[in-house]
């Protein structure tokens, strides 16, 4: 079953179409990967799908039903969740408490009920924590829980928006450019978690320029290059196909 | 257990101190200078949550004491209505200020949102001067009596400082249970990064509009404090200096804390009462501070930004991680 459904979206910026009438599908699932080169209209699209930018076009459906037009927290509560290309992290917040931030979502206590400590606060506090502890382990930063996200190391860094996403309890979760500035072993430490998080039951969309780390990872790839999809399919293919390599490679497919 | 003990021990006898001033201050200028104190700690707490907690600047918070003030006059003197009517209509008409001054803040960030809480303040000044039927106008609005319950009443100097310092403590208690809680983490996620707060689910339109509110009712409360303590309410009082003031009490008191606004404010709070606390202090050496008491403020607040930029509590934070690393 299609879990979103993306029907000829179109975002222009004045005379810029910078995602021109893209549709696909991600599956249940599954992890798919969006790519392009730069200016191809990525984060564009990303920021669509997200509630963070309109389309001037075009529709977007999560679950059967319709997504465009949604403020991005009310995104986040119907189960979609995201990282961003420059980590927005809370750089004065500890990593545990960056992560329960990403709870927000799940949990109720408002300025009242928490000026009086309503019945019901505290159990929601200790189950938020836990649930924090958890989400760390399993992209293993436990070990940096109580360290304010500033002083973390760059691909730590990107693995705690990833924790933090996953704390809001999403079906769907779109990650811009996980692996930007990793070193190898970090990298294959991302491609783990990814795992870890897609057999958790969470659905995954990537962009991602790394294309060993795409390869690897996605059952899909769809390419964009100048806002319009050149090409969608299984890795193998996405690989082979001439449109994606005159792309990324600036030759005609028919000069080889 | 001992490590709670030890955590609790210097708030249970700060507060015991401050209840039990009464007993051995008899120097009853001293107790109403204190009672300024507890006003102003109230009103810190509030920029303290928009400020230090939420990341939005108000430079013009004093309107929101007018505003208080000037309601609890109103209604107590004009109106005759009871003291505990009065401090409710300052609750309820700082807190529509509150949410109109929030309005620009949805759109504003930085630089303009000062510029527009600046006009905000500047405006209600104009209003508590032109609105003379309810204010008084520029001669202001005066016989407004202590507080009273019943016939219970709460004169100066020891039943305004117990009823003041009362409600500092209860505004403290509560704010910082909502500053531990997840009210207060999504206003420091706001702080840190508003993409990554909407990101987590927080719908940042209605907690800015929820921390304008609640950190003008604040400023209501201390309002309307002032009010029955002095007797008298004139617009000069409401001016962007003073706002400047609430300004450097929370930059000097530090982001991210309660205590360190609080204790900001008593010491900036004492600047131009400097002859409650150090006796013998000659007539003309007062006059000197009181003169210059802005630019003291001003040099105080270029000093905590050019040597300590995390303000108390940024000091405090440093001290607590050396003792924990040499223990």
């Amino acid at each position: 079953m299609s879990l979103l459904e993306v029907r000829d979206v179109t975002r222009r910026f004045g005379g810029l179409t910078a995602v021109d009438n893209v549709s696909f599908d991600v599956h249940e699932g599954s992890i798919k990967a969006i790519i392009g080169p730069n200016g191809a209209g990525k984060s564009t699209l990303f920021n669509v799908l997200t509630g963070f930018d309109q389309p001037c076009e075009g529709t977007v459906s999560f679950k059967g039903s319709e997504l465009t037009g949604e403020r991005p927290h009310k995104v986040v509560l119907r189960g979609v969740a995201r990282t961003f290309q420059n980590t927005q992290l809370f750089e004065e917040m500890t990593a545990l408490e960056n992560v329960l931030v990403g709870r927000h979502a799940r949990t109720k206590t408002g300025f009242l009920a928490a000026a009086l400590r309503l019945p019901g606060t505290r159990s929601e506090e200790r189950l938020a924590r836990q649930e924090a502890e958890r989400l760390l382990r399993l992209v293993g930063l436990e070990e940096w829980s109580e360290s304010p996200a500033a002083d973390m190391p760059h691909g730590l860094r990107r693995l705690l928006e990833i924790a933090r996403a996953l704390a809001t309890g999403p079906t769907l979760m779109l990650l811009d450019e996980p692996a930007a500035g990793l070193n190898n072993s970090e990298t294959s430490r991302l491609a783990d978690a990814l795992y870890r998080i897609r057999d958790a039951g969470v659905t995954l969309v990537v962009v991602e320029h790394d294309m060993g780390l795409v390869m690897e990872i996605s059952d899909e790839i769809v390419v964009l290059d100048r806002g319009s999809k050149i090409a969608e399919g299984p890795p193998r293919l996405i690989q082979k196909d001439p449109e994606v390599l005159r792309a990324y490679l600036g030759q005609e497919a028919d000069d080889e | 257990m001992r490590a709670k003990l030890l955590r609790f021990t210097p708030m249970a006898l700060i507060t015991l101190a401050i209840a039990a001033g009464p007993l051995f201050i008899d120097d009853r200028y001293l107790l109403k200078v204190l009672t300024f104190v507890a006003i102003n700690v109230v009103i810190v707490t509030g920029m303290a949550l928009l400020f230090g907690y939420a990341g939005q600047i108000s430079m013009g918070h004093a309107a929101f004491y007018g505003i208080g003030a000037y309601a609890s006059g109103y209604a107590t003197t004009t109106l005759g209505l009871p003291w505990i009517v009065g401090l409710f209509a300052a609750i309820v008409f700082s807190a529509v200020g509150g949410v109109l001054l929030a309005l620009p803040s949805l759109r504003l960030k930085g630089h303009y949102l000062a510029m527009a809480t600046l006009g905000f303040g500047e405006l209600m000044k104009i209003a508590f001067i032109e609105a003379q039927p309810i204010t008084g106008g520029p001669d202001g609005l005066g016989g407004i009596p202590y507080p009273r319950i019943g016939s219970f009443e709460m004169a100066a100097p020891v039943g305004t400082y117990l009823l003041a310092w009362g409600i500092a403590g209860l505004v403290l208690l509560l704010v910082r249970n909502v500053v531990t809680q997840r009210p207060g983490r999504a206003m420091r996620a706001l702080h840190g990064s508003e993409l990554g707060a909407m990101a987590c689910g927080i719908d940042i339109v209605g907690l800015k509009v929820r921390v304008f509110t609640v950190s003008a009712v604040l400023a209501g409360i201390a309002g309307s404090l002032y009010a029955h303590l002095v007797g008298f309410v004139s617009p000069s009082t409401f001016s962007l200096h003073l706002s400047v003031i609430l300004i450097a009490m929370a930059v000097v008191g530090g982001s991210g804390s309660l205590a360190g606004p609080a204790i900001a404010a008593t010491l900036l709070t004492l600047v131009p009462f400097a002859d409650a606390i150090i006796p013998g202090l000659s007539r003309d050496a007062l006059a000197l501070i009181q003169d210059w008491e802005a630019d003291v403020y001003g040099l105080i607040i270029i000093l905590v930004m050019l040597f300590a930029p995390g303000g108390v509590s940024g000091f405090m934070r440093r001290r607590r991680a050396v003792a924990r690393d040499a223990s």
